[in-house]
């Protein structure tokens, strides 16, 4: 069986077995060919699996006993990010399912049951291993707040604004690609992608987390139907009206834009990444994107992604 | 002082033109909100929902140079509304970046993206907003 059809068919207890960067490979595998949304959710049904089923024992003895605290403020300064997030989205994403095709809905209803088990599994995450109080998913949730940089305080607004704004007219194409850019483009391509890729490699090189990497890299697999699916809206978005590229490029802008601010600084070397590299990995995982989509960028916005800030969880 | 009465009005223009205190955070972050604010020209509405009162704070050349409550947001670039409980837990201490994040404040005119290229700022001001003591 080769590593990618191994990543494709694996079971909860295989999947932790995987390696990340086989996962992110079977992230862009399809990106050019860009499976249908009827395959994608055939795709879904054979994938999902069950939060409830993860062990968290090991991961809460590590957290005590063999992480220092430069590399547990690290962890929750990035992943706190993704807690939030998976909430976001599986509360902003209902509305983008009002619109499209049939098959785009029937599609969209695994999306969002996808993004309500992640959010399950961060509130199991925070409350049995970080150890977080909070008698409800939302009191878990404004616990770890203090922790969630503008790295991701900004994107996640921007969704929530715009989904407000899809609800007046969920059929109307302008917003759903400015919506479709922010949720499918950045926070799932870019953001998401990245803050595996940092956390799922330190967990494997230290031997560390194993509840955690086997629900995160779950995650990931999951997050590769979330990225063909949007990647290929978007494609096809364009392809039905050119005109729609100026909408993702402005959507562009504004997370570039929103990008350099930060208001406190973590220390991911701890985690082992320098801020260059975090950097590098960002800008590639937007560019596979843009390159196997086919959107090209003006100049001004090549200069933006060139500026990326490095360090993506806060400094 | 009571909340959205004119008094309260141009003590919150004062706050939100000096801006919150800037020790907590990286020189960085200021720098990327003064960048933001440098010739920004709008006018703000702040609404609350039950009273159809606004809050209209204007914006010239990234100076707050007028406020005053009004029952209209007028030409207001950028409505914005909330309820009672989401100001009440603003002034009690809520973090304004994640009512922005929940969208407890609703925008109800006003370009999202445009409106997002300076979030941070708007945050800000709402923090410097919402330190001033008010009477409900």
């Amino acid at each position: 069986m080769s590593k990618l059809s191994k990543v494709a068919d694996s079971d909860l207890r295989g999947l932790g077995d995987l390696d990340i960067d086989d996962v992110l490979a079977y992230v862009h595998r399809d990106l050019k060919r860009l499976p249908d949304y009827t395959e994608l959710y055939r795709r879904y049904l054979s994938q999902r699996w069950n939060v409830y089923d993860l062990d968290f024992s090991r991961d809460a003895v590590d957290w005590r006993e063999r992480m220092s605290r430069e590399e547990r403020d690290a962890f929750v300064g990035i992943s706190a990010g993704f807690h939030h997030g998976e909430r976001q989205v599986e509360v902003e994403l209902p509305v983008f399912m009002l619109g499209g095709s049939e098959e785009s809905k029937i599609y969209m209803s695994s999306q969002i049951e996808d993004e309500a088990r992640h959010t399950v599994f961060f509130d199991r995450f925070y409350r049995e291993v970080v150890g977080l109080p909070g008698d409800s998913v939302q009191a878990v949730l404004d616990a770890s707040f203090e922790h969630v940089s503008e790295t991701f305080v900004g994107p996640f607004g921007l969704l929530a604004y715009q989904a407000d704004e899809l609800r007046k007219d969920p059929e109307e194409p302008a917003a759903r690609v400015r919506y479709g850019t922010t949720y499918f483009l950045w926070i799932e391509g870019v953001l998401a992608l990245t803050v595996m890729k940092i956390t799922l490699t330190y967990c494997r090189e230290r031997g560390f987390l194993p509840g955690y990497y086997t629900g995160f890299t779950a995650t990931c697999r999951d997050e590769a139907r979330h990225v063909q699916f949007g990647m290929r809206f978007l494609r096809d978005s364009v392809q039905e009206d050119p005109r729609l590229l100026l909408q993702i490029h402005e959507t562009l802008r504004t997370l570039l834009a929103m990008n350099s601010a930060t208001s406190r600084r973590l220390d991911l070397q701890s985690l082992g990444w320098t801020p260059e590299e975090v950097k590098r990995l960002m800008i590639r995982q937007l560019r596979m994107k843009l390159v196997d989509v086919g959107i090209t960028l003006p100049p001004d916005i090549q200069d933006m992604v060139s500026g990326i800030t490095p360090e993506i969880a806060g400094g | 002082m009571r909340f959205f009465t004119p008094e309260w009005a141009e003590t919150v223009r004062a706050a939100v033109d000096a801006g919150p205190p800037r020790e907590d955070k990286l020189p960085e972050y200021w720098s990327w909100i003064d960048r933001a604010r440098t010739a920004y020209t709008a006018t703000w509405a702040l609404g609350v929902r039950e009273t159809g009162l606004y809050l209209v704070l204007a914006w010239k050349d990234g100076k707050c140079v007028d406020a005053a409550i009004s029952g209209d947001p007028g030409s207001a670039d950028y409505v914005l509304t909330a309820g009672f409980a989401t100001w009440r837990e603003l002034r009690e201490g809520a973090d304004p970046g994640q009512a922005v994040m929940y969208r407890r404040l609703r925008l109800e005119r006003g370009n999202v993206l445009a409106f997002f290229r300076v979030i941070y700022f708007f945050v800000e001001s709402l923090a410097a907003l919402s330190r001033v003591p008010a009477e409900p």
